[in-house]
């Protein structure tokens, strides 16, 4: 392979892909919700754009695209700018540490499936996912309107409080595997043979339930809850500027469905690795099994939208300091013993 | 022993759970949408659609200009001149001029009509982009179909 | 801490005012100091419109007041104006107009769980209720042609009979419902996030109630029996058996229970009045132009949201002099600062969707 394609098309390709994949995703997603969650209500969808309506959402971010910019007068234009953009870039950026799969061998070089490699890719992209509750912030206070304002302060109370859940719940996963290495926990699952969402259910349910309330989802979507604060934090905004908002939180869910699969499902790899009777399953690509397990997450996200009411604010805050963080707490001093004693 | 199997039901989810399985087995279930220009509901034989005037099978006018209708209507839709012709046996409309966007779909007028000559006809496309589209006169009050929709819209709507 | 008030408008054009109402919220954080309702946005200068009217040709305005619930209007305008005329409804009339206004209630409650639970989140039981409430306005189209503003009881009686093959076509709508009912229930009655949104969200004790004239699914929430139809009977309410479901506590959770066990009661009406629906005409003989002796008359009628009344006074005309409309919703919604005062904001949401109010009603 020339210097030329390794060290310029390859990156090049990745960081397209890196863009595109979410973006993808996206689409899917909200084509997904908008589908299943009709389907459950006995109607039928979006069906008329392309197959099956899969390109609804591409129509309707065109349409988005042409529709006027409105900035408030009273607002603060700079911040006003720079919120959607902040919360769709942390959104993006945490995508460039997620790898989509062991390395691929072509030839005599092997290309990596994720763009940067990091020891403690797990941390970085914790991170990165609750800087995007600073746009939210952002928007809220320079669109200078008390709805948004409600809304930007209630995501904010919501995120922090839900963050210390999601790191104990994380903690454990690091604690089994012994790494922050995205990659290296999935290949610490496929050595151990059980995957961590089996061997630590608690974990998992907690980490679950608090990802749902940092993507700020129904039945935790209270910073944008349509029935009390209109439309939250994003209001005031619309055109592109709503589109980012509207996407950077779906990106931000399938981004939690890939933490989840690759922290609690073995990411990439096929089920019931034990079994010899079902060695076929590993003939299928692992990226398709990691596609799949993040589809079904993100139908789950749907699903629980479909049924539950919203959450109160105060019963919100109840939930996770009297139930959620003893919970948590509680499950990383067994997994701390089970582990020390071994 | 009560208060432990309310605390394992609620620890476990399991109100949350029933309803996660209704909503999985609604999913599944017929779904209510019809979808509209394809398919097209057939209103009710009693549906109260838009108001037309009808003809008996001779292709006679059936209305007599007996301004029942007129009197009965409560929005003054109606605006109703008759006059019999010399010879002829009875009154018929001059001017019958019907306005749309007055009208309430109560059905006075329907019911009060000794001729029959008014009776709701099963059209359910009422909207149009012209104001004078809503304003119906004599002639108009016959039009059926796409041709209605023609009156209604000035040709704007597209024929399937 | 220094004391922060805010002064927030919900509405008119708010998701969930349930029309153009504006409600003037002083709030500290999202704790709700006071609430000011701000009325007539939708006001159409009904009453005054009604007086250059014949009394035939207000029914059909009567169905625009409380439109997810036209029949009421519709029963309790023309009740007063033939006790006003002393007009008797022969007795199959009176079925008839108990079948229309219990389906009615159907519909009304039906959607208005769909409302409720939209409001607090739980989006899919709006589509249920409102699937379950597409039946009954099926039947409404076959029976008069209409859906919504119906327009199907007039002075004197019907405006058609009921045939047999419609009859038959209620008798399976009826059966399909309670399966509707079920899903709804076992979506909400035992779960966690709905209850914590209404038990114990907006009470009232029975004294406030009465002092505050609330009426309908409210008062009876607060454990007051006090429905028209057993109290002061009309249109041979009196032959039917049923209950008349009651609450203890008065707040959200049990005007919810409270509307939904009167569904099943409504059924019930409707089938024992499906059965014994008696031979004989369907419509009194009225005169077509309708002229009343100077006098004048109230009638009030259980209507979905309350108790619905109508005062007419005539004047030898064939238009009334005055007509006067008691409008559940109006009273019910006078309550509201009550209910809503240290409340979280989000509660005032649930607690306005729980009076069941309908703008048209209270504007008129």
């Amino acid at each position: 392979m020339t210097p030329f394609v390794a060290d310029v098309l390859i990156p090049l390709g990745k960081i397209a892909a890196v863009i595109l994949y979410p973006m993808v995703m996206v689409v899917v997603m909200i084509w997904l919700e908008r589908r299943v969650v009709a389907l459950m209500q006995g109607r039928l969808g979006p069906n008329r754009v392309g197959f099956q309506g899969v390109l609804q959402p591409v129509a309707d971010a065109v349409k988005l695209f042409f529709k006027e910019d409105i900035i408030p007068r009273q607002a603060d234009k700079l911040l006003f700018n720079i919120s959607p953009v902040l919360v769709m870039f942390s959104s993006l950026l945490a995508f460039c540490f997620v790898p989509l799969g062991e390395p691929v061998r072509i030839g005599t070089t092997t290309l990596t499936l994720w763009i940067a490699d990091s020891p403690v890719g797990l941390l970085i992209v914790l991170g990165l996912s609750s800087i995007s509750v600073f746009g939210v912030i952002f928007g809220g206070w320079a669109s200078n309107s008390k709805y948004p304002l409600m809304g930007a302060l209630r995501s904010v109370i919501q995120v922090l409080s839900y963050e210390i859940p999601t790191g104990l719940a994380v903690l454990t996963v690091v604690f089994l595997a012994r790494s922050m290495d995205l990659v290296e926990i999935v290949r610490r699952q496929e050595a151990s043979g059980v995957w961590y969402g089996f061997l630590m259910p608690v974990s998992f349910v907690v980490f679950w339930i608090s990802a749902v309330a940092e993507t700020n989802r129904a039945p935790f979507d209270l910073p944008e809850a349509e029935s009390e604060l209109v439309a939250g934090y994003h209001t005031e905004y619309s055109g592109m500027k709503f589109a980012y908002f509207y996407m950077a939180e779906y990106a931000h869910m399938v981004l939690v469905s890939s933490l989840v699969v690759i922290l609690f499902f073995g990411g990439w790899l096929p089920p019931f690795q034990g079994v010899k009777a079902l060695a076929f399953l590993h003939a299928v690509p692992g990226f398709i099994w990691y596609l799949v397990k993040i589809m079904f997450f993100l139908y789950l996200y749907v699903w629980i939208r479909a049924t539950l009411p919203r959450y109160r604010f105060d019963s919100l805050i109840r939930l996770v300091w009297k139930w959620l963080i003893p919970l948590a707490l509680a499950n990383f001093l067994v997994v701390a013993l089970v582990r020390f004693l071994r | 022993m009560r208060r432990l199997r309310r605390f394992l039901k609620s620890f476990f989810l399991v109100d949350i759970l029933r309803g996660l399985a209704v909503t999985l087995r609604l999913y599944f279930s017929r779904k209510v949408t019809v979808e509209y220009p394809e398919k097209v509901q057939v209103p009710a034989p009693r549906f109260r659609g838009l108001p037309r005037l009808y003809r008996d099978e001779k292709g006679e006018p059936l209305c007599i200009a007996c301004k029942l209708c007129q009197r009965a209507c409560g929005t003054n839709c109606f605006d109703i001149e008759g006059k019999r012709k010399e010879g002829a046996k009875f009154m018929r409309p001059e001017k019958f001029d019907w306005k749309l966007d007055r009208c309430t779909f109560c059905g006075f007028c329907v019911e009060v009509c000794p001729t029959s000559a008014i009776r709701f006809s099963p059209e359910f496309r009422l909207t149009g982009v012209r104001k004078d589209g809503l304003l119906f006169h004599r002639d108009e009050m016959y039009l059926q179909g796409d041709d209605l929709q023609d009156h209604l819209c000035g040709g704007c709507r597209r024929v399937p | 801490m220094a004391f922060r008030e805010i002064d927030l408008n919900m509405g008119p054009q708010h998701p969930s005012t349930h029309g153009v109402l504006r409600l003037k919220l002083a709030v500290d954080n999202e704790v709700v100091l006071r609430v000011e309702p701000v009325l007539g946005y939708l006001h159409r200068g009904m009453e005054k419109l009604w007086e250059s009217l014949t009394y035939t040709q207000i029914v059909p305005l009567t169905d625009r007041l409380d439109y997810l619930a036209s029949l009421s209007n519709n029963l309790a305008y023309c009740l007063a104006v033939e006790k006003l005329a002393g007009i008797e409804v022969p007795r199959r009339a009176r079925y008839i107009r108990v079948v229309l206004a219990e389906l009615q209630r159907l519909a009304s409650h039906l959607a208005w769980t769909g409302f409720m639970a939209n409001d607090i989140g739980a989006m899919s039981v709006l589509l249920y209720g409102f699937e379950a409430r597409e039946d009954i306005l099926d039947i409404f189209e076959e029976y008069c042609g209409a859906r919504l503003t119906v327009h199907g009881i007039r002075i004197g009686g019907a405006v058609h009979d009921l045939d047999g093959p419609l009859v038959s076509r209620i008798r399976a709508v009826l059966e399909r419902i309670p399966k509707r009912l079920a899903d709804i229930r076992s979506l909400l009655d035992e779960n966690r996030i709905w209850k914590e949104r209404t038990v114990g969200i907006g009470r009232i004790t029975a004294g406030e109630a009465i002092d505050y004239g609330l009426t309908g699914p409210p008062l009876r929430a607060c454990g007051v029996a006090w429905d028209m139809r057993k109290d002061i009977p009309y249109s041979s309410y009196d032959d039917f058996d049923f209950d008349v479901p009651l609450g203890t506590n008065g707040d959200v959770y049990d005007r919810y229970l409270v509307r939904l066990e009167e569904i099943c009661q409504s059924i019930r009406i409707v089938g024992q009045a499906l059965d014994g629906l008696p031979e004989g005409e369907f419509k009194a003989k009225v005169p077509r132009v309708l002229k009343i002796a100077p006098g004048e008359a109230f009638h009030t009628i259980e209507a979905p949201k309350g108790v619905l009344g109508f005062t007419v006074r005539s004047n030898g005309t064939d238009k009334p002099e005055r007509v006067k409309m008691k409008s559940p919703s109006f009273i019910n919604l006078q309550s509201l600062e009550h209910l809503c005062q240290g409340n979280l904001f989000s509660d005032v949401i649930g607690i306005l969707g729980s009076l069941d109010i309908v703008l048209g009603e209270i504007d008129k």
